[in-house]
């Protein structure tokens, strides 16, 4: 079976630079060559897995475990320093970095940026609108400004417009713990009807509940490595087993 | 197709989400006059009352030696505006766009060349009023007009190209943001604006031929002012130089656009 995503060694890391982050015109005169003192961290190594078509992977790990830059990785935010990624078609995503709207905006015309930057026309985007809008629920804070939202409204919104791009596979971080119950059903739902059309989801969430329930396969990254990969349920019990242990060892 | 963004290239980026650059410059149009009563015509009103002030200026209260001299400076005057209102806008773009580099799918390189085209739009809404200035002041307006869209062509390229040049640099090193408009007043006392070719001392004439934005203006200024067409040899020398800049400042942004996340 052609896999909807294929993932193979790939490799990711940062350099973090030690007091200040920007370098001002001074320190450039006063040391051109020296960079400051920096770090560099491996965000993700040598990590492989494929999805295949219709089907849902969950991401799971400790804060820092490079969930998110594997999301940023996989819809091209992000270039990787080794490896290669292939995905079979579109892609929208839900970031929890942020979900990219102008506070200034109102919801449609935030909603109408979300969906051009995903390479829209403005008359496809305008025609998605009316469904966003209703996907959302947000009555009339639709046409108030985002900076009135929520946190919750506002993921609401994001969600809506990735849901309403029908893409060929969906990205989301963090989405459900947002919303409330009510969404997060409904976000839920969405998602199922999604695969059963052939589409892919990949999750990242803390929630080793709905990785258990909702995935066909999870991936449980640490400190950036494949820890486990397959089916949801041992992947998570080893996590688990793993976590408890590990919180003692983590402190020492 | 691949929607890959981090592998494509800035042409194909920009044709992609040319809808997003279009709505992106309209709301930069809109937000400026945002809240007003007069809204949009102030695209227009601006500039009307603009060149009425210099106008009334150095045709009645100050009068010098150049003939029909608030024309020759509105000549040059107002593709400066162009210059510099996108610098300006533009330097900060990337950073002011923190928002949206590195945590959404946004194409980054959109950010810079909003002010750019907004800015165009802009000198395009005062050419009009210009025109109607210029005729009220008895000049001559004549064939040398086709020309325009050419200077025009030329000034994109080189607008673009420091703009994307600066907006790269500048995320890494904030001082530019505010040396940008230092360098913009040295470089606007150093363009023939509001004085004349002629009236620079023979010691300095190098820096006003090397100077790119003196070519540019006087291209402007011998369409709008002096109806004749502009000389090619200059045109060609801010189209070199504009061509060297953007293919800096395309080289250096795709360079570095995967580290802005980190910087932002």
């Amino acid at each position: 079976m052609i896999e909807s995503i294929r993932v193979d060694a790939l490799s990711k890391s940062f350099r973090i630079s030690g007091s200040a982050q920007h370098r001002t015109l001074k320190d450039l005169i006063v040391n051109p060559l020296r960079r400051g003192a920096s770090s560099t961290v491996h965000a993700l190594a040598d990590v492989s897995f494929g999805v295949e078509h219709g089907s849902m992977l969950g991401v799971i790990g400790r804060n820092g475990s490079g969930k998110t830059t594997l999301l940023r990785l996989l819809c091209g935010i992000l270039k990787p320093d080794a490896g290669t990624i292939h995905i079979d078609g579109s892609i929208a995503a839900v970031l929890a970095l942020g979900t990219g709207f102008h506070p200034d905006l109102t919801g449609r015309e935030g909603a109408r940026i979300e969906l051009l930057t995903l390479g829209m026309t403005r008359r496809e985007a305008d025609a998605r609108l009316p469904a966003i809008a209703d996907f959302a629920e947000i009555g009339e804070f639709f046409e108030a400004p985002i900076r009135t939202y929520s946190t919750g409204m506002m993921m609401r919104l994001a969600f809506a417009c990735a849901i309403c791009v029908d893409p060929n596979v969906l990205l989301l971080d963090e989405v459900l713990a947002v919303g409330d119950e009510a969404f997060a059903k409904k976000c839920l739902d969405a998602v199922t009807d999604f695969r059963t059309r052939g589409k892919t989801v990949v999750l990242v969430t803390h929630s080793a509940e709905i990785v258990e329930h909702f995935c066909d396969v999870a991936l449980w990254l640490d400190r950036g490595r494949v820890a486990g990969l397959g089916d949801p349920h041992n992947v998570v019990s080893a996590y688990h087993a793993l976590s408890g242990a590990s919180a003692a060892y983590s402190t020492s | 197709m691949d929607t890959r963004l981090s592998d494509r290239n800035a042409i194909s980026v920009l044709w992609t989400f040319r809808w997003l650059v279009y709505e992106l410059v309209l709301r930069d149009l809109r937000l400026r006059y945002r809240g007003s009563f007069a809204g949009f015509a102030w695209t227009l009103l601006n500039p009307l009352i603009f060149m009425t002030i210099y106008a009334l200026v150095f045709s009645v209260y100050f009068r010098i030696g150049v003939p029909n001299y608030a024309l020759y400076l509105l000549a040059g005057l107002i593709p400066w505006g162009w210059v510099s209102g996108a610098v300006l806008a533009g330097t900060t773009s990337i950073v002011d766009g923190r928002m949206y580099v590195g945590r959404t799918m946004f194409p980054t390189l959109v950010l810079p060349i909003v002010p750019v085209v907004s800015n165009a739009l802009n000198f395009i809404f005062a050419l009009p009023v210009l025109a109607v200035f210029a005729l009220a002041m008895h000049a001559h307006l004549g064939l040398a007009l086709v020309a325009l869209p050419l200077v025009m062509l030329v000034q994109l390229l080189v607008t673009t190209g420091i703009v994307l040049l600066l907006a790269t640099a500048n995320v890494f090193f904030r001082d530019l943001q505010l040396l940008a408009n230092y360098a913009l007043t040295i470089l606007f006392y150093l363009t023939p604006i509001f004085y004349t070719r002629v009236q620079v001392p023979t010691a300095f004439q190098a820096l006003v031929i090397w100077n790119p934005f003196a070519a540019l203006i006087s291209a402007y200024q011998d369409i709008l002012y002096a109806n004749r067409f502009p000389s090619p040899a200059d045109l060609a020398y801010a189209a070199a130089f504009g061509a060297v800049i953007l293919a800096l400042g395309v080289a250096a942004f795709t360079r570095s656009q995967d580290a802005f996340s980190q910087y932002i």
